[in-house]
């Protein structure tokens, strides 16, 4: 049984995708991108490939740590944030 | 012309005072030091001696830098800096603004244009190569940048590129910015120095080219770059613009809000750019020279559309993060249009957005401790925060004290206003909050220009896994040298940061852009030298300038105060000192942070 992991979109990842926040499947950061990427093609098509984040994006668990390992172990009740890795000016 | 491809070799130095202008070689082992825009700039500025003078004395040097791929057809390259001592913070400025203006300059035959004295009336500066001519300016003085660019090609001719003050710089406020076709050189300011001199504009045409020293290089790796600038490493600013920061800053807690006592701004959402683009018209321009084209343009007031319905790029209100934050959640404003008003104020005005709503979020917080006698400024007011950019401009007494900016303003009212004041040495911290971005933190602490975001860009180490942002340690310090190392070089290449993520061997491929332009045999690693050479030499025209120790550092708020909604983040003021100290052994200087003069020599900086 899978976690179901609240997804936070901004930026790029918001206007690629359609939505600002979803619920994507998976125990590890990488089967939850794989998710994303097999539901939205705008993802797959830009942020996303085989699991992992292409250059340019990383994500963010909780607000806290910036994360793209797609073996991260995740829990119920996190809270990914997708986002554009130059998020300054 | 210059032995060395990409430049002329000498600078044109006007004396205001006397109305005369001279061309002055410039030594090739001086152009590979520094290269151009910043570093150029400074190098003139430290030679010209008067470190130590007020920034708005007649003899206090301002400095317009263009640099060797100026004019060539590498994206966004068309930028040049203004280079000069702050009146804000006494200290070095270096702004850079992007355009026409730049390529134009560099076409009457120099590599920089440094203007001392003072005009005996408000004045234009027209410069055609190498020849300079000094008109009255009576009939433009009052007039935004805008209008007087206008005004100054219908009178010279419209193949001229102007960069002039608005009415901001005129009265000297103190961050006053200068402008040419909409952007700014806005930090510092530098149009304060310029009026001072009572400099209402410089306007150039040229004829003179440079050559390039293997052209059929320099057009292949013109092609791949502008290539790569319209793919995901600059989707963001393309698509988007800055402005996206909002909503990904508010989430993360590093929306400075209400004077910076707060992280989160329960309003983000009415201004963020996608309510804003939901909600009216938009449209995208370039600087000129640019393929990435991050300019978002907003229409504003029920206005900007022509005949076809499209909306017009002069019509509208052009729209960073740094003046969202600053006219928006810094100032509690929620209001889309009074945002964009205050933002189109500040442009017409000749204002630095950040140092404007910084000021003006500052006082309203001193009102609302009851520390200043103005009731009607109040957080979440726009109507308020348009009021004070026209009292500041106007020169009225309320407005006199804003135009000095945060810190000064803080020293006048006195108790602990200096505490809550949000600037390091005198400049107003951008959109970024330190307690939540420490390794930006120490970025602003030890900023050469004060509080700055651009010249520092250590946010980027804080929003990736290198560090954890909201307990950075002092071993990590290094990391903050690195990415200003970088920011540098961009900054006298002249290339805009916004192609940082386009360039995958960093050194390397400027020093591929290098070696086409100039011939030079240069390496990754010179650049890097060269890179800290240039840090460097800022923070020795700061020493000579009276700098000490003390400064780099962060008002007590940050250091003291938690944020109401994450009372575990915390600095401190022994962490900061830690990390000042760790940056400072970083980059070879004493512990405090001088620069011995063994270490001035094997930066090559000993014959200044």
């Amino acid at each position: 049984m899978h976690n179901a992991i609240e997804v936070e979109l901004f930026g790029i990842p918001r206007s690629r995708a359609g939505v600002a926040k979803t619920t994507a499947q998976g125990e590890r950061l990488g089967e939850v991108l794989g998710d994303l990427e097999a539901r939205f093609p705008g993802l797959a098509e830009s942020c996303i490939e085989g699991g992992q984040l292409k250059p340019g994006y990383v994500c963010n668990v909780g607000g806290q740590r910036f994360v793209t390992d797609p073996q991260l172990p995740l829990a119920a009740g996190d809270v990914v944030l997708l986002l554009s890795a130059d998020a300054g000016g | 012309m210059s032995n060395t491809p990409g430049y002329h070799g000498s600078y044109l130095r006007i004396d205001l005072s006397a109305g005369t202008m001279t061309n002055v070689p410039l030594a090739a082992e001086t152009l590979r030091n520094f290269l151009g825009g910043v570093g150029l700039g400074t190098y003139l500025l430290l030679a010209e001696g008067v470190a130590e003078h007020d920034a708005l004395a007649a003899e206090a040097p301002l400095i317009y830098v263009f640099s060797p791929l100026v004019g060539s057809p590498l994206t966004t390259s068309a930028k040049f800096a203004v280079v000069s001592k702050s009146p804000l913070t006494e200290r070095i400025n270096d702004s850079l603004a992007s355009s026409a203006f730049a390529i134009a300059g560099k076409k009457c035959g120099c590599d920089a244009i440094v203007v001392v004295g003072r005009a005996a009336a408000p004045s234009v500066a027209v410069i055609e190569d190498d020849q300079l001519r000094i008109e009255p300016a009576g009939d433009v003085w009052g007039l935004s940048s805008r209008a007087t660019e206008d005004a100054l090609r219908e009178r010279l001719g419209g193949d001229y590129q102007i960069a002039s003050i608005g009415p901001a710089g005129e009265r000297q406020v103190h961050y006053a910015t200068i402008s040419h076709d909409g952007r700014h050189a806005g930090r510092g300011g530098s149009g304060a120095v310029m009026g001072a001199k009572q400099l209402k504009a410089i306007a150039v045409r040229g004829t003179r080219r440079v050559a390039w020293h293997d052209s059929k290089a320099l057009i292949a790796l013109s092609k791949d770059l502008s290539q790569r600038s319209f793919g995901p490493a600059t989707a963001k600013y393309r698509e988007l613009g800055t402005a996206s920061n909002l909503l990904t800053f508010n989430r993360l807690g590093t929306l400075p809000t209400r004077n910076f006592q707060q992280a989160t701004f329960e309003h983000a959402a009415a201004i963020s750019p996608e309510q804003l683009t939901a909600t009216r018209e938009k449209t995208r321009a370039s600087c000129a020279a640019c393929t990435i084209g991050c300019e978002h343009i907003y229409a504003f007031g029920g206005s900007g559309a022509s005949s076809d319905g499209l909306l017009q790029k002069d019509a509208g209100v052009r729209l960073e993060y740094e003046n969202l934050f600053a006219l928006g959640s810094l100032c509690g404003v929620s209001d889309p249009d009074q945002v964009l008003a205050a933002s189109r104020r500040c442009d017409e005005l000749g204002l630095d957005t950040i140092s404007a709503g910084g000021t003006i979020a500052f006082a309203a917080e001193c009102v609302e401790r009851g520390l200043l006698d103005v009731p009607w400024l109040v957080f979440g007011d726009g109507d308020a925060v348009l009021r004070a950019l026209d009292e500041i401009v106007a020169g009225t007494p309320l407005g006199q004290q804003l135009a000095l900016g945060s810190r000064r303003l803080a020293e006048q009212i006195g108790h602990d206003a200096i505490d809550f004041a949000p600037q390091v040495k005198g400049l107003e911290i951008p959109g970024y909050e330190p307690r939540t971005l420490q390794t930006m933190a120490l970025g602003f602490a030890v900023g050469t220009r004060g509080a700055d975001h651009n010249r520092s860009s250590a946010y980027e180490v804080d929003f990736s896994e290198a560090v954890d942002r909201r307990d950075v340690q002092p071993h990590e310090a290094r990391l903050a040298v690195d990415i200003e190392n970088r920011a540098a070089l961009l900054d006298s290449l002249v290339l805009c940061k916004f192609l940082r993520r386009a360039l995958e061997d960093f050194y390397g491929e400027a020093a591929e852009m290098l070696q086409a332009v100039t011939g030079w045999d240069i390496t990754a690693a010179e650049l890097e030298a060269t890179a800290a050479r240039i840090v460097a030499a800022k923070k020795l025209f700061n020493i000579r300038a009276g700098w000490r120790p003390e400064e780099d550092t962060l008002p007590r708020r940050f250091l003291e105060q938690p944020l109401p909604d994450d009372e575990q983040t915390t600095l401190g003021a022994e962490r900061l000192a830690q990390l000042v100290t760790a940056y400072n052994s970083a980059r070879g200087w004493t512990s405090e942070g001088w620069i011995e003069p063994v270490q001035q020599a094997s930066l090559g900086l000993s014959e200044l």
